[in-house]
């Protein structure tokens, strides 16, 4: 059994891109290109815009995210650690928030190291 | 991982077959020191020295018996490790005891009533002796049914077989790596250049960890047998050639061997250290327990006031044995009373 809480993910002079693969990093991948396409932003904008939004969600999440979930992993399938990130398969997780609760049957956790890039704003 | 090889795959590209030599017969009786490639310093591996003196217990990641041991001060290392064997027995017949360094356990006088009950067990017998073996051992000697032959001197022998805790291994790919694409194609491998010039991989069967070094060279700690070693040592060569390096299997040595074993009495260690002051060192302050320098055969022992015993510095397993034959009726001799 492993217990882990969870933590990662801050900034450097650029920030992490970890968080645009997400549904809102995604999304907001999906208007910008909409918008090049129709000639109302530069691409050389909506690459500024990017970089504002690895910068933004790093320290929203650091700062501004006060919830906590917690989560219980039944099994490390396998692990990884390479050029300073951390990769863990994890089997027959629980996740835990106060009265909420779900299961799952794998998941993959991608941890970076929060405090080299400690961003302070 | 466990998909990754079975545990009866056989490796048709690495030349040696699985079971082709008896772990005795692997052991080259005097081994050539192979020194680690001169462009990678490998400062955690102490198995490479040959000195067993310094190696007190290397890697023991299996064993988690003491890991972060820090090296204690030698005050007499020259004198204790060089002493004769034969000036050894002297010295142990000035003390009164009838146990010569160099006499065989058939020969001993038997010290408590205890000993007379059990019988000689040959060497060769406990040579194979695994868990189970050495637990109908146990029996044999203690149990009820064995005839009291008083007149007959037994041996001091109680049936206690160290058990072994860790083994440490070396072997050499004979092919340059590519750590960094080790550490992102292999599962379980942890890579970070900035603290040890090293991949460290983990399998489950047998559950041991490898030190990967880019000159080729690859050190597996953990394992509890000889061919245990070898073969976790064979799946990880296995798992760097299915990586796409032309990795080989050469030179397999085994580095060191850790056993353990509990005698099931308290121990006077200050009285062991004053009248074995020439091997033995005994600093509460700074650890617990006596370390003890056998000469012949050159291993070291921890021995604790519990009456645990730790024996290293071995690369066969048959030192060991000897050495815990060779501790056992001195130990006897420091039973506390109480």
């Amino acid at each position: 059994m492993c217990y882990i809480s969870t933590s990662c993910g801050k900034k450097i002079n650029m920030s992490y891109q970890l968080y645009r693969n997400t549904t809102l990093g995604n999304t907001l991948q999906e208007s910008l290109d909409e918008l090049i396409q129709y000639g109302q932003i530069t691409p050389a904008l909506a690459f500024k815009v990017l970089l504002q939004f690895d910068k933004s969600i790093n320290t929203a999440l650091n700062q501004r995210v006060k919830a906590r979930v917690t989560f219980k992993a039944g099994k490390l399938n396998t692990y990884r650690f390479c050029d300073n990130v951390w990769t863990l398969m994890l089997n027959d997780v629980e996740f835990r928030e106060v009265h909420e609760f779900v299961k799952v049957d794998k998941v993959k956790i991608v941890a970076c190291d929060g405090k080299s890039g400690e961003f302070n704003g | 991982m466990d998909q990754m090889l079975s545990p009866n795959y056989s490796i048709p590209s690495i030349g040696t077959p699985l079971h082709q030599m008896e772990a005795d017969q692997q052991i080259v009786p005097n081994p050539i020191y192979h020194p680690p490639a001169p462009a990678v310093p490998e400062p955690a591996v102490p198995p490479q020295q040959p000195d067993a003196g310094n190696s007190v217990i290397s890697g023991s990641s299996g064993s988690g018996l003491f890991g972060h041991e820090p090296t204690l001060p030698l005050p007499h290392k020259q004198i204790q490790s060089y002493q004769s064997s034969a000036s050894y027995q002297q010295q142990q017949h000035q003390q009164g005891n009838n146990v010569g360094g160099g006499t065989p356990q058939s020969l001993m006088q038997p010290q408590t009533p205890q000993s007379m009950m059990t019988h000689i067990t040959p060497m060769t017998e406990r040579n194979t002796a695994t868990g189970p073996d050495s637990l109908s051992n146990i029996h044999q000697t203690m149990g009820p049914s064995t005839p009291m032959t008083p007149a007959t001197p037994g041996s001091a022998d109680p049936g206690i077989v160290p058990q072994l805790q860790n083994i440490v291994s070396t072997v050499n790919l004979c092919c340059k790596l590519d750590l960094k694409k080790i550490a992102l194609h292999a599962r379980n491998a942890e890579y970070n250049p900035k603290r040890f010039a090293a991949v460290i991989m983990r399998i489950r069967e047998p559950r041991t960890t490898a030190l990967i070094f880019s000159s080729g060279k690859m050190v597996c700690t953990g394992a509890k047998s000889e061919a245990d070693s070898r073969l976790a040592a064979r799946k990880y060569a296995r798992i760097i050639q299915k990586l796409g390096f032309p990795a080989k299997f050469l030179d397999f040595k085994i580095q060191n061997m850790v056993g353990s074993c509990d005698v099931k009495f308290p121990i006077r260690l200050e009285g062991l250290v004053l009248t074995h002051c020439n091997f033995s060192s005994y600093e509460p302050e700074l650890f617990p327990g006596l370390i003890y320098r056998m000469v012949r055969p050159r291993i070291v022992l921890l021995i604790f006031v519990s009456g645990k015993v730790v024996l290293t510095g071995a690369k066969v397993r048959q030192e060991i044995y000897d050495a815990f034959d060779k501790i056992f009726p001195i130990l006897k001799k420091f039973k506390k009373q109480s």
